[in-house]
Formats: C-alpha cells, structure tokens, sequence
C-alpha cells in the first residue's frame, strides 16, 4: 500500500493506493493519527486507487472517525466505488462516514 | 411466480404486474412496435428472394405480424408453463434469415416455412433441456452469438446501402436518403431527450421515406400501391405449404439454438431490470419464455411467417422508459394482430426504399453488437476461451469477406458454409467442447501461514475464474471471502501447519472451501458494535466473520477432531 499526502486549500489529502488489511492498516491508522492530532484539523482520504479493505482497514477509520470527532476535526472519505464500495455497504459502513464522490467535493466538504 | 419476491427498483414506474393508466400502455405499445417494425424487412427480403407479387409480400408480412402478436402476448402470460412472464416481445430474427434465404433458393417457400418450423420445434426441445445444456452453451457464446447476428446485419445492411447483387445500381440520391435517414436515427439517440429519443428509429425511418419521395427514390408506382392496398382483409396464410430437406436440419437447428442462447440473456435482463434483489437468472422463467418463442416459430412456419427472437432493443426500451408492465406485452399483442389485417400498413412496409432498409439494418446492427460485445466481457476470459470465441468470430466473418470462395459451395453445404452466424456458432461450440478437455473443476491452494500473500490468493481465484469462464462479480466476492478469511485465520486462530483451499465450480454454483488446523472462526448472524469494532481485536474478527457471511450466500463453519473447515458457497 502507498499513501501519498498533500495539502489542498488547507485539507490534508491522503491519497491511498493498493490493498488495505491487516498488514498494512497500521500504517495508515499511524498516518490518520498524526494529521488528526491538531485541533480543528482538514482530512480527505482519497480512495479512489484502494483496490482491497478488510475488517482491519475498516477499525483503522472508525478509530480515526472518533478521533476527529474529539478534536472537532473535519474527516472526509472520496472516491469510494465499485468492489471498495460493495464492502462498505455489506460492513454497514456507508452511512457512518462523511463520503463524497469526488476529491474536489471532498476537499469543500473538509474545508 | 418469477415476480412474487421481486424489490422493484426506484428506475421502474410501471412494474410487471402493475397496470399503467390506458393512455401510458398503448403508447408504450406503440414505441414497441416502433422499434421491432424495423426488423420487418427481413420477411420482404424473403418476400423479395422468392419474386413474390405485392399480395402475396402482404401475406407473409401478415403472417408475420400475427406471429408477433402472439408471441408477445404468450411471453406475458402471468402463468402456466409458457412465457418468460415479462414484457419480452419478439422481433423478426437475422438468425433464420441466412438459412431461410438459402432455403427459397434451394426449395422455395415451402422449403423455408417448414423448416422455420422445425426449427421452432427444435427451440421447444431445447427449452426443456436448459439446465443439462448450460455448460455447453456459456455466456460468451451467447454473446458471440449476438455480435455475429449484429455482422449479419450489417452485411445486409451494405448490401442495401450499396447495391450489392442488385439488378439496379445505386445512385447518388439514395445515398443522400441512407445518410440522412441514419443520420436522424443516431442523431437523435444522440442528443434528444424524451419522445424522439424513443422514437428515433421511427422517426428516421419516416423522414427517409419523406426524403425518398421527395428525390424520386420512392416512386409514384410505390405509392400507388398503398393507395389501391385494402383497409381491411382476412390475409391468405399457409398458402404455399410446407417441406422438409434434410440438408437443411443444421442451419435451421443452429438458427434456433442461436436464438435460445440469445432468449436466455434477453429474459435474464428483463429479470434483473425488474429486481433489485435479482442475484441470477430465473432458469423456469428462461425456459418458458424460450417454450415461447419455440411455438411462436412453429405458428410462424404454420402461417407462412418469418422466424422470431426476443429483443434485446425492446427489453432496453422497457428498461430506459421504466414501463415493464406486461399489460404493454399485450397492448403490443393486440395491435401487432390488428395490423395483420390491415393491408394497407402492411403495404407501407413493403414499398420501404432500399436506402432506409440499409440505415435501418445498420442502425440495429450497431446496438445489437456492442449488446454482445458486453455480453462477452462480463466472462472472465482465460486462454482458451479467448480462442473459442476469436476463432469462432474469424470463422464467422471470414464467410463475408470471401463470398467468392464459399458461394461456390453445394446448396446444402451453403446452408452451413454461407452464413457467418451459422458458421461462426457452430466453430464456436466445437471449440468449447475441445477446450473444455483437461479444464479442472476442482483446484487446490496451499498456503503457508507464515509467508501470507493475499495478492496470490486473489491471483489464484481471478485464474480460476477465467479458466472456468465464471462471472467477474461471483469471483470478486469469493475473492474477498477467501482473503479475507485466510488474513482473520492466520492472525487469529493461530493454526497449525498449513491452510488447504479447495474451489470448485460448475455453470451453477461456485464452492471455496479453507480448512487448517485450529480453533474455528467465529461467523456471527449479527454485525457488533462500531465501539466492539474500535475497542477490541475480538470486535474486528468478528466484523471479518459477518462479512464473510454477508458475502456469500450460503457459508458453514465445521470444527472435527482440531481441524476447522468454512465451506462458503456463492450460486453463479
């Protein structure tokens, strides 16, 4: 897995590229920690390039969902589609996070 | 009833069982028959090849429509062992077209209507055979099937826009109607919104006959012969009898079989349009809706009628209109079997300008073939099938691109030899029978705990399932159930030695089992908390366990003497 991260009109954007389980969820659950550690912080991860995510993947971003919500951060999810999508949908997940279509909204909705 | 447990999706106005106002169900209607009156020409064709006078063209196209009527009516039918029991009307088919052609050259009429009978005959016995007969008759020979049925279609097409074995050539003027009238056609799929997009096809064909009596393509002897047309007669059916030539039984046979194949993903579409919850096909509706259009074909052979296939064009028009209440079967039913009567509509056809024959043909044949094209790619494709389908298509084709050789052919062996469908499918059939030799149904995975590869796992089912010709969705979801089982295993159950996986597969049901040794996964009916999820790694297996679950439709968790197995089961 890659993660790629950018600042965006003051939204920290993390771009995830590969397969997100047990082995590699870690890294970013370390990643999503750090940039939500500061008050009132801007997250997007961009998903559009996640090719895989298994119930540990899905852990790592309740645990980061909680986390903004203690800092009073702002965490946004985009580009969830085809197989990642099918899987937010069967954990019950689709309804739990703030999830936009693309990374331009993505970004306003984190702003 | 194929319908009882249906969701109706929110794209759906007028369901199948529901009943849209009057007014909503003959215009609807009438969109039908907008569409499916192209393929009209196929019987003037006939018609044409046999030198038939204007009445006796009138006869056969009457013939025709009385058959579509019925045909619609009977794919309707909420019950009994006929129909699809879904608005599935049927369309004159290019797959008996070739071996009908071919048929009034050898043996004239009475030779193509028999035969069109017996090949409805033959659809009747392979209506009841369907499930024995699935391996035998994948998906992706299904949709070659249409591709070459759409190349069918386009070589006549040419032939008209061109002139091709003509006795008169074309000239400048029925270029500019062809042009014009295919232009209208695509232009307004293209860019309109609303009724003309429905009536795009209709409206192209209007202004081509609108423009083919303004340049004088259209005459005033073709006019004339609408005019002295009768608003009201009892058509003269079965007035040319019936034969039977033995040299004949495998085109015609391939003819049906071709249209079965077709029928079985027609009414797969019309299942999964008119349910959210539509997981595979329906194989009793399938069936009776092939019964159909089997008995549709031997009517049609009866009368002196051309032969019939569902259409995937109306079944597209349902779906992009939301109306998929069969009461519009049997509105299109009902004016299909008035028309059969009215000499004077029939008459209209009949004068259609060659021009607006070839943009109409081009126009189908363009939709018909990017419908096959996805057809074929929703398979998983391995090696071999690339070749059934490759070399089939090449076959196919090839019998276009070189008249010169295989016209030279005997009639009979022309039958088989002259026609790229025919061809092409039975190229296609034999190739899956001689690849099929040496394909494993059943395929093991061992896995070392300590060097987990979840890519070589996926790697593992995506090569099953293209050697297999699966469904891409059927493989993503076991693909995921195996992963994802293999990952909470190994990092929670701690087992000893190795992880066995076996996954088998036939046409109907895909079965991934995983056993180690070890304590087993826990696979709750209930989804845990979002707090269990955070708070605990007992709280994130037992997310995996639900979702492995949820994916699969049927999943067991068996624990004898230390070893564990999961049995997941998906139906294909």
């Amino acid at each position: 897995m890659e993660v790629k991260e950018e600042q965006v009109g003051g939204v920290t954007v993390l771009q995830v590229k590969g397969r997100l389980d047990s082995t590699t969820s870690p890294m970013l659950g370390e990643r999503l920690t750090a940039v939500l550690e500061a008050a009132k912080a801007r997250v997007l991860v961009d998903f559009s390039q996640l090719e895989y995510i298994s119930s540990a993947g899905f852990r790592i971003l309740l645990q980061a969902a909680k986390r903004a919500d203690q800092n009073t951060a702002k965490f946004v999810l985009c580009g969830v589609s085809g197989k990642v999508r099918q899987l937010f949908d069967l954990g019950g997940f689709l309804d739990l996070f703030s999830i936009t279509s693309t990374r331009e909204e993505g970004i306003a909705a984190a702003q | 009833m194929a319908t009882m447990s249906a969701r109706k999706p929110a794209s759906v106005v007028y369901g199948v069982d529901e009943a849209p106002p009057i007014g909503v169900t003959l215009l609807s209607g009438l969109q039908h028959i907008g569409i499916i009156s192209i393929a009209l020409v196929y019987p003037l064709l006939i018609a044409r090849a046999a030198h038939l006078s204007v009445e006796q063209t009138s006869d056969i196209l009457a013939a025709t429509m009385l058959v579509l009527g019925v045909g619609a009516v009977l794919q309707s039918l909420p019950r009994g062992p006929v129909g699809a029991r879904y608005l599935c009307p049927p369309v004159c088919t290019a797959a008996y077209l070739d071996p009908a052609l071919f048929a009034v050259k050898a043996g004239g009429l009475p030779l193509a209507f028999g035969m069109t009978a017996f090949g409805g005959l033959i659809e009747t016995a392979l209506s009841r055979l369907l499930r024995p007969l699935r391996p035998y008759l994948p998906t992706e020979i299904s949709g070659l099937v249409v591709v070459l049925i759409a190349v069918s279609m386009c070589n006549l097409g040419f032939r008209n826009l061109l002139g091709i074995g003509a006795s008169q050539p074309v000239d400048l003027a029925e270029h500019i109607v062809a042009a014009l009238t295919l232009a209208t056609m695509v232009g307004l799929s293209v860019w309109s919104k609303g009724t003309p997009r429905l009536f795009c096809a209709l409206i192209g064909m209007i202004l081509g006959y609108m423009m083919a009596a303004i340049t004088g393509t259209l005459t005033w002897v073709d006019l004339e012969t609408v005019e002295t047309a009768q608003y009201f007669s009892v058509p003269n059916f079965a007035a040319y009898g019936w034969s039977w030539d033995a040299g004949f039984a495998i085109p015609f046979a391939v003819a049906a079989l071709g249209t079965c194949i077709r029928g079985m993903g027609d009414i797969t579409i019309c299942q999964k349009i008119n349910d959210d919850d539509w997981v595979r096909p329906n194989m009793r509706s399938v069936s009776g809706g092939l019964l159909a259009n089997g008995l549709s074909n031997v009517l049609g052979g009866l009368l002196g009628g051309h032969g019939v296939s569902t259409y995937t064009s109306s079944v597209g028009l349902a779906a992009a209109t939301g109306v998929t209440s069969r009461r519009v079967g049997y509105a299109i039913g009902g004016i299909f079997v008035l028309l059969a009567f009215l000499p004077k509509a029939s008459a209209l056809l009949l004068i259609m300008p060659r021009p607006v024959i070839g943009a109409a043909l081009l126009f189908t044949a363009v939709i018909i073939f990017v419908n096959g094209l996805q057809i074929i790619t929703s398979r998983l494709l391995d090696a071999r099938r690339t070749f059934v389908i490759g070399l089939a298509f090449m076959a196919g084709i090839a019998v276009d691109f070189y008249p010169g050789f295989f016209g030279k052919l005997p009639a009979e062996m022309l039958a088989i030899f002259g026609s790229a469908l025919v061809m092409g499918t039975l190229v296609a059939l034999a190739l899956n029978l001689i690849f099929r030799l040496g394909v494993r149904k059943t395929q093991e995975l061992t896995i070392d705990p300590s060097r987990l590869d979840p890519v070589a796992i996926e790697a593992f089912m995506e090569a099953r399932g293209a050697e297999w010709g699966a469904r891409r969705d059927v493989i993503d979801r076991a693909s995921f159930d195996l992963t994802q089982s293999v990952e909470t295993i190994v990092e929670s159950c701690e087992p000893r030695g190795s992880l066995e996986i076996e996954a088998s597969f036939d046409e109907f049901n895909l079965d991934v089992r995983v056993s180690y040794s070890g304590p087993p996964l826990e696979l709750p009916e209930k989804r845990p908390t979002n707090e269990e999820i955070m708070e605990s790694e007992e709280g994130q297996r037992r997310l995996a366990g639900f979702m492995l679950r949820r994916y699969a439709d049927r999943v067991a968790a068996t624990h004898r003497g230390g070893r564990s197995t999961i049995q997941f089961h998906f139906d294909h």
